[in-house]
C-alpha cells in the first residue's frame, strides 16, 4: 500500500469524523485514522490550529471532536486541491 | 515631454497599456483564484506557484512604468531619466521581481525533489538580487544578453530535470512546454527593456504570444481550481 501524503491523512481524519455524524471521541478517531499516536497528536493539534475541527464537551464532561465549517469546506474541495496539484505538478 | 493626451492616444502607448493590463490581470487572477486552495491545504507547491504569479504582476507593473517613462519623456533608456537613481531603482525592482517570478515557478515544480528545503528559497532570492544588481551596474548590452541567456539556460536545465522525474509524461509535456515558452517570452520582455530597439520589429509578436501564454495558464488555473 502506498504511503499516504499529508493532505490524504488530513482528508481521512476529517472523513472519519464526518462519517460518525460529525461527532467522535478522540480514542476511536485515533484508532480509525490508522496512524501512530505521536503523529495523530501532531495532526490533531494542526487541525485544531487551522480550525478544521473543534473539541466539544457534553453535559457528562465527555470530549467529542466535530468538524467546523472550514473542515467541511476542506472535504468538499479535497478533490479539486489534489487535481490542481496534479495538473501543475506542484 | 509629450502632451498628455497625444501621448495616451498614441498606438504604441495604447498597445503597451492593453498588453500590461492583460498580463497583470491574468497574474492577479491566478494569485487570487488559488487563494482558497492554499488557505485550505497550506500546500507549499501551491504557495510558490501563486507567489510566482504575484511577482509576475509586480514585475509587469514596473515594466509598464519604465515603458511609460521612456515614452512620456521620449528617452531611449531609463538611465537617461534624471535623477539617475530613480531609473536605477526602478530597473533593479523590475529585474529582481522578473527573476524571482521565474525562480518561484521553477521552485513550485522542484521543491519536493529538493526535500522541501526552504533555505533554497533564500538562495534563489540571492541570485535574483545579483541578477538585478548586475543589470543596473552594467550598461553593456552583451552583458545583459549573456545574463538573460544564462537565466534561460538555468530554466531549461531545471525544467528538464523536473520533467525527467515527472509522473505524468503526457500531461507534464504540455506543462513544461508552457513554462518554457513563458520563460522564453518573459526573457524577451526583459531584453526589450534592457536593450532598446533590439526586438523592435518583433514587439507585437512577443506581446501577442506572451498574452496568449498567460491567458492559457489562467484558463487552466480557473478550470482546475473550480472557479
Amino acid at each position: 500500500m502506498a504511503k499516504r501524503g499529508k493532505l490524504e491523512i488530513i482528508r481521512d481524519i476529517l472523513k472519519i469524523i464526518q462519517e460518525n455524524h460529525n461527532s467522535i471521541k478522540p480514542t476511536p478517531l485515533l484508532r480509525k485514522s490508522n496512524i501512530s499516536s505521536i503523529r495523530f497528536k501532531e495532526y490533531f493539534s494542526e487541525l485544531i490550529e487551522k480550525e478544521f475541527i473543534k473539541e466539544v464537551v457534553d453535559k457528562k464532561e465527555e470530549k467529542f471532536i466535530s468538524l467546523t465549517d472550514k473542515g467541511f469546506k476542506f472535504l468538499e474541495k479535497y478533490k479539486t486541491i489534489v487535481s490542481f496539484i496534479d495538473e501543475f505538478e506542484l | 515631454m509629450r502632451p498628455p493626451l497625444e501621448f495616451l492616444m498614441s498606438p504604441q502607448m495604447g498597445a503597451e497599456l492593453i498588453y500590461s493590463f492583460v498580463i497583470i490581470v491574468c497574474s492577479l487572477m491566478v494569485y487570487y483564484g488559488t487563494k482558497e486552495l492554499y488557505e485550505l491545504s497550506s500546500y507549499k507547491g501551491i504557495k510558490y506557484f501563486r507567489q510566482a504569479f504575484l511577482f509576475f504582476a509586480i514585475a509587469y507593473f514596473f515594466r509598464s512604468f519604465i515603458k511609460f517613462v521612456l515614452f512620456y519623456f521620449s528617452i531611449r533608456e531609463i538611465f537617461e531619466f534624471s535623477p539617475r537613481v530613480f531609473g536605477s531603482l526602478t530597473l533593479f525592482i523590475f529585474m529582481y521581481f522578473s527573476s524571482i517570478a521565474i525562480f518561484y515557478l521553477l521552485y513550485s515544480l522542484m521543491w519536493k525533489k529538493w526535500n522541501g528545503n526552504s533555505k533554497k528559497v533564500y538562495l534563489l532570492h540571492g541570485i535574483a538580487l545579483i541578477i538585478a544588481a548586475l543589470s543596473v551596474i552594467s550598461r553593456n548590452p552583451l552583458m545583459h544578453f549573456g545574463l538573460n541567456a544564462l537565466l534561460f539556460l538555468l530554466v531549461v536545465f531545471i525544467g528538464y530535470n523536473s520533467y525527467k522525474s515527472s509522473k505524468s509524461k503526457t500531461k507534464g509535456h504540455n506543462l513544461y512546454a508552457i513554462y518554457l515558452l513563458l520563460s522564453l517570452f518573459w526573457i524577451f520582455n526583459i531584453i526589450d527593456i534592457l536593450i532598446p530597439n533590439f526586438l523592435e520589429n518583433f514587439k507585437l509578436f512577443i506581446y501577442l504570444v506572451s498574452s496568449g501564454i498567460f491567458l492559457l495558464i489562467l484558463y487552466k488555473v480557473l478550470k482546475k481550481s473550480g472557479n
